[in-house]
């Protein structure tokens, strides 16, 4: 389960009824691969390995402990094509969210193997798109927790080649998603306003890879990460502000929901050159297998407006991710990184959801590594993401069947700064 | 150690730096091409007066489509818009209807709107008697001083607007065997008093550099909603008019943008109570009703018709007659004797009647026996004015047709642009119009679009009236004019 596959599921999780904080693809599993672009398929940098290819887990030379954190800030600004006020553009309230990631990989020594457990947030997202803004009716607030737990070995066939496999555990999911019902009541004005809150259940995957070094100088990494769907059941629906006479109370009397929303399987090939003892450069390529998520259905145990189900149609479309990245040891303490991606929207033109307000994203990144003597290690990284910016037009949501969604145009950036602790043995 | 802080703590600063970029969009440049707006003038009825809820009031005339508009221009060199405004103190004007609550009849009846009339804080300074109405309210008048742009006037047809005398309380309307133009009280709150200025001559003194020109539908409206007794405008007679009305505005250059006419069997109007007394009747296993049709006549009875239940429209079974809203309190006496329905029918024509008629010579001219059965004998029919039948459709729509052929061709000629509003409510009432995610559709109340009257919009509809006009003007004009977000105006409240 990567970052962005996260993200774009919680996104997706909010739906007709929902928001989102990122479509944000940022992959934030490992301190140092966030300061080279992401990559890290075809390279054993660190214990992160169990999360980018497990296979390369048994060729991390040293043992150990690391844990890191990022702050996701994202500055969205929106512009709708049926605006009140078009002389400015709306601007999410902003909130910072921060994913985390705990690593721990022992080993003998001298052995051939390796194990670990990885601990990350692939997202933890919030979105407040604030009062009155013009897309109110599609989803007002997200929030989107979760933690995947991963415990992962790994084997070193020969000494250029190893495998590894890894138990994704989807421990703990959080969603709350907030919209607007268009039906206004006669005592104060007020819309009404429907809030669902669910914890996911716990769902097993898997993560699976294969490292390969025919040359000092080249190594070769393939992994591939299994499907999961996150399915909410018996999630609370809550209403408010709406109208008291019993033909409206009538329609809307939901008190549970169910949801299931599939994070697609992502196949990855990386490669790794060392022209240098001193230099490394990784390249990337990420398949994810959106076209799974067809649509975001919801059911309830009750009607909501009148039916006890709600669709919307997403018909995303498989999507690459490029990246390139490489560091430099400056000093036997210092190491310096920088990278950049190139990741393709899997959401085609007039599908564009509040919740995951995505566009093809071009990342730039940066980073350093300190050791404080033999054991212990500071990352530093720091990612911008510019979302292009992206229209879409009433007519085209006609066109789409999509009109539950709001026409007009997004522009989004995202800045990751992070911080990574290690300690090696 | 030096290095890593160096290095750290210029990371930081990048990072920081970044965080606070907050991407933006260069706001596009609007434009009021080719058209001016220094002067905007709305002509129109009770449409552009912003009449809503059955009555024209303070809220209806703030979120008019015309003020609407103006606040848009207002972006591309438009002027102020002041409008004849209720003041606050009479902020309910003509009063209007309120939703108070729902009927809870016991299943399988549905339950069925309440509305009330709101009769305080009204802007009636007194009643005039006039041959049709012997207690015609009439209206506040605008100051002196006060000036106004939106030359909305409700109930006005394109058959009136060249009439003297139209807005004078003088013109009381004659005698029934030699009638005369009756006075429009909100023509005449607009006016000097005891002038006998025409709409035309008032408007087009006005001397506008834009104008929106939403004429005609009173002209078949009437008879729609009157169940077919009142009567349409001739052809002729509207074809005329608006060429001569068109040209005059036109004269010294002004641009402007013409709106059709909807087609009115679509409106809430005529589709809300049908479905359900179709559903009633089935229910009931009652084969079908009987009505009268056409206009009413003192020499002899009028026309008796039979309607199969399952001849009675409903959008999801099919069938073609049409019942008005203004039926649903009648329809659930149909099958008890009782002549509630004819005796209101006879209240509502009596001013047509020389006096010498009463209810007894009504009914009998009428051929009315209502210890019959009500709706389900020849004796005692559902009367026409509660029922537009294919017939009676079939001739509204031809005359709509018929007059927006005249605007269409009159506006192609005069180079201005058209909203057509008979295509859109068509449009509206097939699929629903979506706004900003929300589907409006043309249900009465849960469609968001139309007032408590069932034919006038609600602010909503108004708003979305502005944006589809703006998309006319900024394709006629080349002018680029943001639209507004109509789900920031209300549709209906409910309690």
């Amino acid at each position: 389960m990567n970052l962005k596959q996260l993200l774009l599921a919680g996104g997706a999780l909010l739906g007709t009824t929902v928001a989102q904080a990122g479509g944000f693809q940022v992959t934030l599993a490992g301190q140092k691969n966030n300061g080279m672009g992401g990559v890290g398929t075809g390279l054993a940098l660190d214990q992160a390995s169990m999360f980018y290819n497990p296979g390369a887990l048994a060729m991390v030379r040293e043992r150990g402990v690391q844990v890191g954190v990022n702050a996701t800030m994202a500055r969205q600004v929106f512009r709708s094509q049926y605006a009140q006020y078009n002389s400015f553009d709306r601007q999410l309230d902003n909130t910072v969210t921060t994913p985390f990631n705990v690593y721990a990989g022992f080993g003998p020594t001298e052995g051939k193997w390796r194990a670990g457990i990885a601990v990350y947030t692939p997202f933890g997202s919030k979105l407040d798109y604030g009062y009155n803004w013009e897309g109110r009716f599609s989803l007002t607030e997200i929030d989107l927790k979760s933690v995947f737990v991963q415990p992962t070995v790994s084997y070193a066939i020969t000494d250029k080649l190893s495998v590894g496999a890894g138990l994704v555990v989807f421990a703990y999911g959080a969603v709350n998603l907030q919209r607007d019902i268009p039906v206004q009541n006669a005592t104060d004005g007020q819309f009404g306003h429907i809030e669902l809150d669910g914890k996911a259940d716990q769902k097993i995957g898997y993560n699976v890879g294969i490292y390969y070094k025919p040359l000092d100088k080249v190594s070769i990494g393939l992994s591939y990460r299994s499907q999961i769907d996150a399915q909410v059941k018996g999630g609370d629906v809550t209403f408010s502000n709406l109208p008291n006479s019993a033909v409206v109370a009538s329609r809307f009397t939901a008190s549970k929901f169910d949801v299931t929303l599939p994070l697609p399987a992502t196949a990855n090939l990386g490669i790794g050159v060392m022209p240098s003892e001193k230099l490394t450069i990784g390249f990337d390529v990420n398949y994810a297998q959106w076209s799974k998520y067809e649509k975001l259905e919801f059911t309830f145990d009750q009607p909501v407006n009148g039916s006890t189900s709600s669709a919307s149609v997403r018909d995303y479309k498989n999507s690459f991710t490029f990246r390139l990245g490489g560091q430099y040891q400056v000093t036997d303490a210092f190491t310096v990184r920088a990278g950049g991606s190139f990741d393709q929207s899997p959401v085609k033109d007039g599908y564009v959801t509040p919740e995951t307000p995505d566009a093809n994203r071009l990342g730039a990144t940066a980073g350093l590594s300190y050791k404080f003597g033999e054991h212990f290690g500071v990352d530093l990284s720091t990612q911008f993401v510019s979302l292009k910016k992206r229209t879409q037009t009433q007519a085209e949501l006609e066109a789409n069947g999509t009109t539950d969604r709001v026409a007009g145009t997004y522009k989004t950036n995202i800045v990751i700064p992070g911080i990574g602790l290690n300690y090696t043995f | 150690m030096n290095t890593f802080l160096k290095y750290s703590s210029s990371a930081l600063l990048l990072g920081l730096g970044l965080a606070g970029c907050q991407p933006e969009m260069h706001s596009p440049k609007y434009d009021q091409g080719t058209a001016d707006f220094s002067k905007y003038i709305a002509v129109g009825n009770s449409l552009t007066a912003g009449f809503s809820d059955g009555g024209l009031y303070l809220e209806g005339q703030v979120n008019s489509y015309p003020k609407i508009l103006s606040e848009q221009f207002a972006r591309v060199g438009g002027g102020a818009f002041p409008q004849a405004y209720f003041s606050d103190a009479q902020s309910n004007g003509s009063g209007y209807l309120r939703l108070v609550g729902f009927t809870s009849p016991a299943p399988p009846d549905e339950p069925s709107p309440i509305t009330a009339n709101v009769t305080t804080g009204l802007a009636v300074r007194g009643v005039v008697n006039t041959r049709t109405n012997p207690l015609q309210p009439v209206y506040t008048r605008v100051g002196a001083t006060e000036t106004y742009n939106n030359y909305g006037v409700p109930g006005i047809r394109m058959a009136d607007v060249e009439t003297a005398g139209y807005g004078n309380v003088a013109s009381t309307g004659g005698t029934i065997l030699n009638p005369t133009p009756i006075f429009n009280p909100y023509f005449e709150r607009l006016l000097p008093a005891s002038t006998n200025d025409t709409y035309r001559q008032r408007v087009v003194a006005a001397n506008p550099t834009f104008f929106t020109y939403w004429l005609g539908n009173n002209d078949v409206l009437g008879y729609a909603t009157s169940g077919g007794v009142s009567g349409i405008t001739p052809t002729t007679t509207f074809t005329d008019l608006n060429s001569r009305f068109l040209d005059d505005l036109t004269a010294r250059g002004a641009k402007g943008v013409v709106a059709t006419i909807p087609d009115v069997t679509t409106i809430p109007f005529f589709t809300t109570v049908g479905p359900t007394f179709r559903r009633s009747l089935t229910r009931k296993t009652v084969p079908g009703v009987v009505i009268t049709t056409g206009g009413f006549s003192l020499t002899g009875p009028i026309a008796r018709r039979s309607i199969a239940t399952t001849d009675i429209k409903d959008p999801a079974l099919g069938g073609n007659q049409l019942f008005t809203l203004t039926a649903a309190p009648y329809l659930p006496l149909v099958g008890l004797p009782g002549g509630k329905a004819w005796r209101d029918v006879y209240a509502q024509l009596r001013p047509n009647f020389p006096p010498t008629i009463t209810l007894g010579l009504f009914l009998t001219s009428q051929g009315i026996d209502t210890l019959q059965a009500f709706g389900v004998s020849g004796g005692n029919p559902i009367p026409t004015t509660l029922v537009l039948d294919d017939t009676e459709q079939g001739v509204a729509r031809t005359a709509t047709t018929e007059f927006n052929n005249a605007l269409r061709s009159k506006a192609g000629a005069k180079g201005l642009a058209v909203f057509d509003s008979n295509t859109f409510f068509s449009g509206v009432a097939q699929t629903g119009f979506v706004t900003n995610g929300v589907t409006n559709t043309a249900s009465f109340i849960t469609g968001n679009l139309f007032s408590l009257d069932g034919v006038h919009p609600t602010p909503r509809g108004y708003a979305v009236i502005a944006n589809e006009m703006i998309k006319a003007i900024n394709a006629q004009y080349g002018a680029s004019i943001p639209f507004v977000n109509p789900n920031a105006y209300r549709g209906v409240r409910i309690p």
